[in-house]
């Protein structure tokens, strides 16, 4: 059990960081939703921990997790739309860069937010480097699948930011 | 000039937020903390279905066999929904979570059409009885207690049942949503 417990808390303290980012992509930037989302994910690690068997790599099997979590927990919430970014961004004239990387994060977060849920599971991903084998292992999806569905989400969100 | 490799720049340039310290620790807290509550609410709900029982018996030692089956009706429909409940959440709970993504959204999607049968088929049926097991009660009230008290348990009932209908039907719509929501 104390095993079991440090096991938990070294995957807990590696994972968290990159948990959170890819929640963050689901809640449209909402820090404390994605800090609830993120726990949750948490949760059902140390829940199934016992059972993992190393069939695939430790993050392949966060990552799943992480995703389908995000699937079931996110019901309607709301969350601010593309628009709402767009006018701050406007209405700002002697923003400082900080401030402009923060409104096109936001920006960013928005494009994303237009895609149905699978594309942007795999779009979050593909942003968070992971190779799309493995993103194919997570989605339950042939990798040639997801090499086109990449190519298109790609075209279709730098064409959303640039608007 | 945008392009793809700089969002995938900006994304990962972005804060990163603080690993709570101890946080692996406080959820394991909280498991544990959930369990104890599980087996509080597991043990109310068998004191109160022995309570149930012992109530029912009383009534049948008057052998009054319309009152009988009226509160057989209403107890066992109540019993059958509470049931019902409690194995849904628990297959809610096996599904597991560390398959692939379109393994857990088809299962998903499954358990949430078995709801909706549940709530548009099952409940209406057990509701009906409860009602019925309800009214054919109302005569022995009248006889037995007092006509104000009388007003006091068709009113509140009514109320009780109305109160029940609606939240069955919030219920229904808010895991029509949630089906819908997954499938997009």
């Amino acid at each position: 059990m104390k095993n079991l417990e440090s096991k938990f808390e070294d995957i807990y303290n590696t994972n968290y960081p990159k948990v959170q980012r890819l929640c963050l992509g689901y809640t449209n930037g909402d820090i404390m939703l994605s800090k609830d989302i993120t726990q949750d994910v948490f949760i059902k690690v140390w829940e199934n921990l016992a059972s993992f068997r190393n069939e695939s790599s430790i993050s392949t099997w966060i990552y799943r997790i992480t995703v389908n979590t995000c699937l079931v927990n996110l019901r309607n919430k709301k969350t601010a739309t593309i628009s709402n970014h767009l006018n701050t961004m406007e209405s700002i004239d002697d923003t400082s860069l900080e401030e402009v990387k923060s409104l096109q994060l936001k920006q960013l977060y928005s494009c994303i937010n237009t895609l149905n849920k699978d594309d942007k599971s795999i779009i979050l991903l593909e942003l968070e480097n992971v190779p799309q084998k493995e993103i194919a292992n997570i989605m339950g999806l042939s990798h040639e699948v997801i090499r086109v569905r990449v190519y298109r989400i790609k075209e279709k969100l730098t064409k959303c930011v640039k608007k | 000039m945008t392009t793809f490799e700089d969002l995938k720049t900006h994304w990962q340039n972005q804060p990163e937020q603080e690993t709570p310290k101890g946080g692996s620790k406080q959820i394991i807290d909280k498991l544990n903390f959930i369990k104890k509550k599980q087996q509080i609410t597991s043990v109310v709900l068998s004191v109160t279905a022995i309570v149930l029982t012992v109530f029912f018996f009383y009534v049948m030692a008057y052998k009054n066999t319309t009152a009988f089956f009226a509160l057989l009706l209403m107890i066992s429909s109540l019993f059958i929904r509470i049931s019902i409940e409690f194995f849904s959440i628990n297959k809610l709970k096996q599904i597991n979570i560390t398959v692939t993504h379109a393994s857990f959204k088809s299962q998903v999607i499954n358990y949430y059409k078995k709801r909706i049968k549940i709530h548009y088929i099952i409940t209406p049926v057990l509701f009906s009885l409860y009602i019925i097991g309800f009214v054919m009660l109302l005569p022995f009230f009248k006889a037995g207690v007092s006509s104000w008290f009388y007003t006091y348990i068709l009113v509140s009932g009514a109320v009780f049942l109305i109160i029940i209908a609606m939240y069955v039907k919030k219920q229904i719509q808010k895991e029509l949503r949630l089906i819908k929501n997954i499938q997009k």
